[in-house]
């Protein structure tokens, strides 16, 4: 029993990264109808930005703010940082394509990926960087012979508390109506009187400002970093974004955490299941999508006419 | 117009100066593929500092017979895709003959690549068997070991030398991890047969991931002895990690392509301290006439040896195909792989380099190594 639930709790702090970063992607698809591939490496940029900042003046922030202070100190620029390289992204990228279609758009977004991960290796090196060990937390605790350590939890309530947040934005104020609304017709929500801009510009802030934090935490729960990370997770995220519904914010975070614990217990239960694992999630995918076409709680769509 | 006289006395005389301390000869031109970007960027550049320093030496001496040697670096990127290109890049610049590369599965398609073009071409850190003996390859060789040495050489010390009773191995399924993983089962065989020791877990993660929590937990409850690890550091540096923070506290055995310093700054010295490798001998504990002035001029130019044993087999490729080229004093391909083949008079940094009939390296010894407190490789000592 402590094993299965030592492989959930693994499971699900897998899945909080992915959640994270599967919000981004829905979000940007739910409104732009756009798939943002570039949305992964702004994850990996964020980590970078979270070790530099980290790193500087070999670890000054965490020598003024202390080892939590610190940590705090790095997601908050973080945030703000990754919060404007989207927007410029969203300037850059994708604002002089809209008049062309969406295939131009998806075009622009991969070349997009390529360039921030070029740019990551270029100012960073091709090489493995890693979170140093005096700016991570190290604290754990035994529960029921299970070994936590305080990063973990922290991990999972800060991730949770972020969802929390992006749920009741989206979900709960007249802003959000208007980034649903949106969503659901923008010409529309353009002729009612909402501001599309704003939406564009929060969703394209906000987004991968929330990759970027994952980005941070991620870099300091498994310590090594590289350029091309975004990749990887980019993909599982993208992965748990359909599995949950695209462009549905609960089902971005259920999609994300389901993965983790997914794979979690496949690998783990499973004989052979480590080498088998992502074919499993490529399965379950399939059969989640036979079932249900829009994902796990994605809306039917209706045709416009 | 007097002006522009004045200029072109000038200019005379410049080309004069520059081609009187320039090269007489035409220099020949060496490939090195190697990846200096992607999953093992760190193998791939020392290994091109390697090829560097080797290129020094050999044109400080005359180079080969009066031509100087010249290097054209190619990138595969640490996959088999890039490595495909890489290896064209370098066919179509009409190289010599080629070095390289790292990783068993990313020289595979590129070895084909330049058999077809006839092009000799010699791995460095490629260890596959199946490499020289799937295939009739007459223009490739390689100056690194192979799997099944060190299939056998942990097989005999894990349960020998060590006695270890439980051996819990893990690989990553691609040609290099999984190869060395069935060898040791294979020489493992007959101890299992006698009861001497016991495989109570075998299995493979997947590279390029993060989180190998899963796969560790699993291979805690089966509690073995050792755990031997048979693929690259990117991923063992996290095992090492996970697996201490859950509680693992058996001997970590890492295969050869663990061993460099990324592996320690993923791990973090304070998990990395301790854990054993088995792997060539280090460059710096090679006794070779070769190694020390090598090892010398290494660390003039880059501060530091290399971490990790293979960038030396790099220098050796070049030290091999140098030697070849002047034994069969011709720079076609044929001339070269059969002087290869033959010759033993050739001195590199791991010593004499001779090659099998199937282009494998003769006589290369494996060792135990392990990582101190201060993150740096010694002979192990039980």
């Amino acid at each position: 029993m402590g094993i299965f639930f030592e492989q959930l709790l693994n499971g699900l702090t897998i899945g909080s990264f992915y959640a994270l970063v599967a919000l981004g992607y829905s979000m940007v698809y739910g409104v732009m109808k756009l798939i943002n591939f570039a949305h992964g490496d702004l994850f990996a940029f964020g980590s970078y930005v979270g070790y530099t900042i980290l790193v500087w003046g070999s670890g000054r922030i965490t020598q003024i703010f202390g080892i939590w202070g610190g940590m705090a100190v790095t997601l908050l620029i973080t945030f703000i940082t990754v919060a404007i390289t989207g927007i410029l992204v969203e300037k850059a990228a994708y604002r002089p394509v809209y008049p062309a279609g969406r295939l131009p758009l998806v075009v622009s977004a991969l070349g997009m990926s390529i360039f921030i991960q070029n740019g990551i290796m270029a100012v960073w090196g091709p090489r493995f960087q890693a979170y140093p060990s005096e700016v991570v937390p190290s604290a754990a605790f035994d529960f029921f012979g299970i070994h936590i350590t305080l990063l973990k939890v922290f991990i999972l309530l800060f991730s949770f508390f972020l969802m929390a947040v992006i749920y009741y934005i989206v979900e709960k104020t007249t802003f959000g109506a208007a980034v649903r609304a949106a969503a659901l017709d923008r010409e529309t929500a353009t002729m009612l009187g909402i501001d599309i801009r704003k939406v564009i510009f929060f969703v394209f802030a906000l987004g991968p400002a929330l990759g970027g934090m994952a980005g941070v935490m991620n870099g300091m729960y498994y310590r090594s970093i590289q350029f091309n990370m975004g990749w990887n997770y980019g993909l599982k995220a993208f992965t748990a974004t359909i599995l949950g519904g695209i462009g549905n914010i609960p089902g971005a975070m259920i999609g994300g955490l389901l993965l983790g614990i997914m794979e979690s217990l496949f690998a783990g239960y499973f004989p052979g299941g480590g080498a088998w694992k992502d074919g499993f999630i490529f399965i379950v995918l399939i059969l989640v999508l036979i079932w249900r076409p829009t994902g796990l709680i994605g809306e039917k769509i209706a045709e416009k006419v | 117009m007097k002006n522009n006289k004045i200029f072109l006395i000038v200019f005379a005389v410049g080309i004069l100066f520059l081609s009187s301390v320039s090269w007489a000869e035409e220099p020949v031109i060496i490939g090195l593929q190697a990846p200096i970007t992607g999953d093992y960027a760190i193998e791939g550049q020392m290994a091109k500092q390697c090829v560097e320093i080797a290129a020094e030496l050999i044109n400080q001496e005359g180079g080969i017979n009066g031509r100087p040697v010249e290097i054209i670096v190619a990138d595969d990127v640490s996959n088999p895709k890039d490595s495909a290109l890489a290896a064209q890049k370098l066919i179509s610049q009409k190289v010599t003959a080629v070095i390289g590369s790292y990783g068993s599965s990313v020289t595979e398609p590129a070895a084909d690549l330049y058999e077809r073009n006839k092009m000799v071409s010699v791995g460095y850190g490629c260890t596959a068997v199946r490499l020289t003996m799937s295939k009739d390859r007459k223009y490739f060789f390689r100056t690194c070991g192979r799997d099944d040495s060190q299939g056998q050489f942990f097989a005999k010390f894990a349960v020998e030398t060590m006695g270890w009773k439980r051996i819990a191995i893990m690989h990553d399924n691609q040609t290099y991890g999984k190869g060395v993983a069935e060898e040791t089962l294979k020489y493992l065989e007959p101890y299992l047969q006698e009861g001497k020791a016991e495989v109570v877990y075998y299995d493979a993660v997947t590279p390029k991931e993060k989180d190998y929590s899963a796969a560790i937990t699993k291979l805690r409850e089966t509690q073995p002895d050792v755990w031997y690890y048979t693929a690259y550091y990117p991923e063992a540096g996290l095992l090492v990690r996970q697996g201490r923070e859950a509680g693992i506290t058996i001997p970590f055995v890492g295969s050869n392509a663990v061993p460099n310093d990324d592996f320690v700054k993923i791990a973090g010295i304070e998990y990395a301290k301790g854990t054993l490798m088995t792997q060539e001998p280090m460059p710096q504990d090679i006794d070779s006439p070769i190694s020390k002035v090598f090892l010398e001029a290494y660390r003039a130019k880059f501060g530091d040896i290399p971490s990790s044993p293979w960038p030396i087999y790099a220098a050796d490729g070049l030290f091999a195909i140098v030697q070849a080229i002047k034994n069969a004093n011709s720079t076609q391909s044929e001339d070269i792989a059969n002087a290869l083949r033959s010759m033993t008079n050739a001195e590199g940094v791991t010593g004499n380099i001779l090659f099998t009939e199937r282009g494998d390296r003769k006589d290369i010894p494996y060792a135990m190594y392990e990582y101190n407190e201060d993150g740096k490789l010694q002979i192990y000592q039980p």
